[in-house]
């Protein structure tokens, strides 16, 4: 409905009165009672009250105040009518005065009065019934929807039966309507559910509005069943506006007068329910506090002080519980409220553990009424605090206690059992919320971690060569991956000058980013000493040297290297705790195995001893396998080893694979060996493939 | 996983440690204790049997490695037996067996602490 529309309906509501108005007008002067006119003029009034009553029906819609106030101001409108009402009635023209005796324009005037009071008085009546259908209709249910359309058709019946048009005055039809309205009227007074939702001020104001109400209405049909001559120029304006009037009057001092009992009956609980409906909404707020992301601090803010609205206490803290690596555990205070830190602090000492032990071991609320008296607490006596009550709720979470929730209260048995029940369902809510925030700011910390692997990830990536180097003679291929973000598998295969290349494969004990440092800390020791020890043994002994003692004791790394002497064709090799390498020729594999100790196991001497270097004299066609175990302990779903048989037939059988082919047949091998079983460790692999020299000079020269 | 289990007994103040299953980074924390417990009670001559060990990882390896110093410093030993060849494999690819005395049998690790001790 737009403002316009409204205007202009009550445009033609205004402009239908004046018609009546001038057509009453004439027709005190001159005989105009043609029937047809007449009954235009009763559906005139008919409109204006059907829409006037529509239109306050919309405008009271749309502002959803309190009852209380609803009622404040229908009061104040009705004695406004009352009091215009009144002034007519002492103004007007006196008693008993005979309409003949009138002057014409004392009729004229007559005319105008009753218009006036039927438009205000109807006006009050329509305001009246749209206020009380939607008191009525408050927390409705179907069958006081149903008793508000009742009494509205009975109204409007008897209302409409009145008008003198219709030929029903005598007959059986408003001697029925009249007692059946009443009727209808008392069964609606009954509807008072509204009294119990106001708080207990709007009960008080209530309380007025409705004695008011009922006395105005009282007053009201009083008046108007006065012999008045205003009266009965009212009724000559409209029968049927003074019957809606005089009824509405009824329904009003019928319903207002049960309203004013109802309210007084319910003024005694009126603070109990005020309560009730404080901790309802203080726990709905907590429940959405619970869905809502908020940042701890205010989280335990919010919570001591709906804690303290909750049941009225006078000081609130919380505690919470912080468990020591080694399964002790402490409180530790995150919010208190109307009690210092240092108050609470002092509190906590005089309670001592034993009062929190009590409630850890007792899982539910404990109540104390009387702090100063009572054993558990008399520790607060002495240091001449918290005099009074004290509740205390534990709040526990998957039967683990993470906190616990105190109250207290000035007065001795300040707490009763409405408020432990309260605060034991208001500590299941604070849990679900403190762990809910502990488990988004957990989830966040560990979406920081994963993006700090990550970037680990890449940077360990970077220490693998990017590429491997072909020689004329010799092809590798190489391969690493891990099953975590970071692994601990490490290869290389650096360029040592004079046709010599180093090969490096190695694998830290442990997994994760402790391997990972490791790992780096292992390139950099083997890059470097590439440089200046000529014999692979020498090389392990140093890095060995260097890593003895700064690993963790239980940490290890297991390393083989090799030197590639292009020229010669000879792979010098020595072993330090590794996976043997595979050496294939023809149509056989076979492990080379040389005795050697895992780095950072034994001093240097103890390593010494135990290390030595082997070497191979490669001939066109073979391959050299450097691995990590992630390889041959590959298991499939049986938890059987993919092992060192499968991985030499591999090789043996690939004698015109080149060394890239090699590689993806074995890693293919493997996963296809261990589909459906979880990779459980890195695996890396590197493969050499020697060659007999390309078509030239040298070629032709038969090896010695 | 498999399940680990680690079993402790005790026969003329010497320890044996039963290994049972599957030993790799997560459960290596279960011996990582018992041998806190024996070195906490002072208790450093130490038989680790492996006869019912199925796999050890690197870090199952590691465990020894942790506390080996300890004991020896207190003039005690840890000792392995009865391993099953692939554990061994695994033990002696690292070369373990330069470090660790590793032997066939339970009795015969408890004999050679007897003679180490008179022989001291």
């Amino acid at each position: 409905m737009t403002r316009l529309r409204t205007t202009l309906l009550l445009g033609a509501m205004v402009l239908a009165i004046v018609m009546v108005f001038v057509y009453d007008t004439v027709r005190a002067v001159v005989d105009l009672d043609l029937m047809g006119l007449l009954i235009l003029r009763e559906l005139l009034i008919v409109a204006v009250v059907l829409a006037g009553y529509w239109l306050l029906g919309l405008a009271l819609r749309g502002e959803r105040k309190s009852i209380a106030k609803e009622i404040g101001r229908l009061t104040i409108g009705s004695a406004g009518a009352i009091f215009l009402l009144g002034a007519m009635l002492f103004f007007g023209p006196a008693k008993g005065t005979r309409t003949a005796d009138l002057l014409p324009q004392d009729s004229v005037f007559g005319v105008l009065r009753g218009v006036t009071l039927g438009v205000i008085l109807g006006g009050a009546a329509l305001w009246t019934i749209q206020s009380l259908r939607q008191i009525v209709l408050f927390k409705r249910r179907k069958e006081s929807q149903r008793n508000v359309i009742i009494y509205l058709s009975l109204l409007g019946t008897t209302a409409a039966a009145s008008s003198p048009v219709l030929p029903l005055e005598g007959s059986f039809v408003l001697p029925l309507f009249v007692p059946l309205t009443i009727l209808a009227a008392i069964v609606l007074s009954f509807r008072q559910n509204w009294i119990v939702y106001l708080s207990r001020r709007e009960k008080l104001y209530t309380l007025l509005y409705a004695f008011l109400s009922f006395l105005f209405g009282l007053l009201t049909v009083v008046l108007i069943a006065q012999d008045h001559p205003v009266i009965i120029e009212f009724q000559q304006f409209s029968r049927s506006i003074y019957i809606l009037v005089q009824q509405t009057a009824v329904l009003s001092t019928i319903y207002f007068g049960m309203a004013f009992i109802s309210t007084l009956f319910h003024m005694p609980t009126a603070e109990v329910f005020e309560r009730k409906q404080s901790e309802l909404s203080s726990l709905h707020n907590l429940t959405r506090l619970t869905s809502q992301l908020l940042d701890f601090d205010t989280l335990v803010q919010t919570v001591t002080q709906m804690a303290q609205e909750v049941c009225g206490a006078k000081a609130v803290w919380l505690e919470l519980l912080a468990k020591a690596p080694d399964g002790s555990w402490s409180t530790q205070v995150v919010a208190h409220r109307d009690i210092s830190l240092a108050e609470v602090d002092e509190v906590r000492v005089a309670l001592g553990s034993s009062y929190r032990d009590l409630v850890v071991e007792a899982r539910s609320v404990v109540l104390v009424d009387d702090t100063w008296n009572d054993r558990r607490t008399k520790g607060l006596r002495d240091i001449g605090r918290l005099r009074g009550s004290l509740i205390s709720v534990p709040l526990t979470a998957r039967k683990e206690l993470i906190g616990i929730l105190h109250a207290a209260r000035e007065m001795t048995q300040g707490f009763d059992q409405d408020d432990i029940d309260v605060l034991s369902s208001f500590g299941d809510h604070v849990t679900i919320a403190i762990e809910n925030a502990r488990l988004i700011s957990r989830s966040i910390e560990r979406e920081r971690l994963q993006q700090e692997l990550l970037v680990a990830r890449r940077m360990q990536r970077q220490l693998l060569p990017s590429s491997v180097p072909q020689l004329e003679r010799a092809s590798f291929s190489a391969s690493s991956e891990s099953s975590t973000e970071v692994g601990g598998d490490y290869y290389d295969l650096v360029e040592l000058g004079r046709d010599r290349w180093g090969i490096a494969v190695g694998d830290v004990s442990g997994k994760g980013v402790s391997a990972a440092f490791y790992m780096a800390e292992v390139k950099g020791i083997v890059l470097s000493l590439s440089r200046v020890c000529s014999s692979p043994k020498e090389l392990l002994v140093r890095a060995n040297e260097a890593l003895h003692g700064s690993l963790e004791r239980k940490a290890f790394v297991s390393l083989v290297y090799a030197v590639l002497n292009e020229r010669t064709g000879d792979l010098i090799l020595a072993r330090a705790g590794h996976c043997p390498v595979i050496h294939g020729r023809g149509s056989s594999g076979r492990l080379i195995r040389p005795n050697g100790l895992g780095l950072g196991m034994a001093a240097t001497d103890v390593f010494e001893g135990a290390t030595e270097e082997q070497v191979i004299r490669l001939e066109p066609g073979d391959r050299c396998l450097f691995y990590t175990d992630g390889i041959t302990e590959a298991r499939d779903r049986n938890g059987e080893e993919f092992g060192y048989d499968r991985l030499m037939e591999i090789v043996g059988r690939s004698e015109d694979l080149s060394a890239d082919d090699l590689k993806s047949r074995i890693l293919a091998a493997v996963r296809t060996f261990a589909d459906g079983a979880a990779y459980t460790d890195d695996m890396t692999l590197v493969v050499l493939q020697w060659r007999a020299p390309s078509a030239g000079p040298s070629a032709s020269v038969p090896r010695p | 996983m498999s399940d680990f289990k680690v079993n402790h007994r005790e026969g003329a103040g010497i320890h044996v440690i039963e290994l049972k299953g599957y030993l790799d980074a997560h459960t290596a924390t279960d011996l990582e204790s018992a041998f806190q417990r024996l070195i906490n009670d002072q208790k450093f001559r130490i038989v680790v049997n492996c006869r019912d060990l199925t796999y050890i990882s690197s870090a199952g390896l590691g465990v020894f490695m942790a506390y080996i110093e300890d004991v020896r410093k207190n003039q005690g030993d840890i000792k392995l037996t009865n391993m099953s060849s692939k554990v061994y494999n695994v033990f002696d690819l690292l070369g373990f067996p330069i470090l660790y005395e590793i032997y066939k049998d339970e009795q015969e690790a408890i004999r050679k602490f007897g003679e180490s001790s008179t022989g001291r």
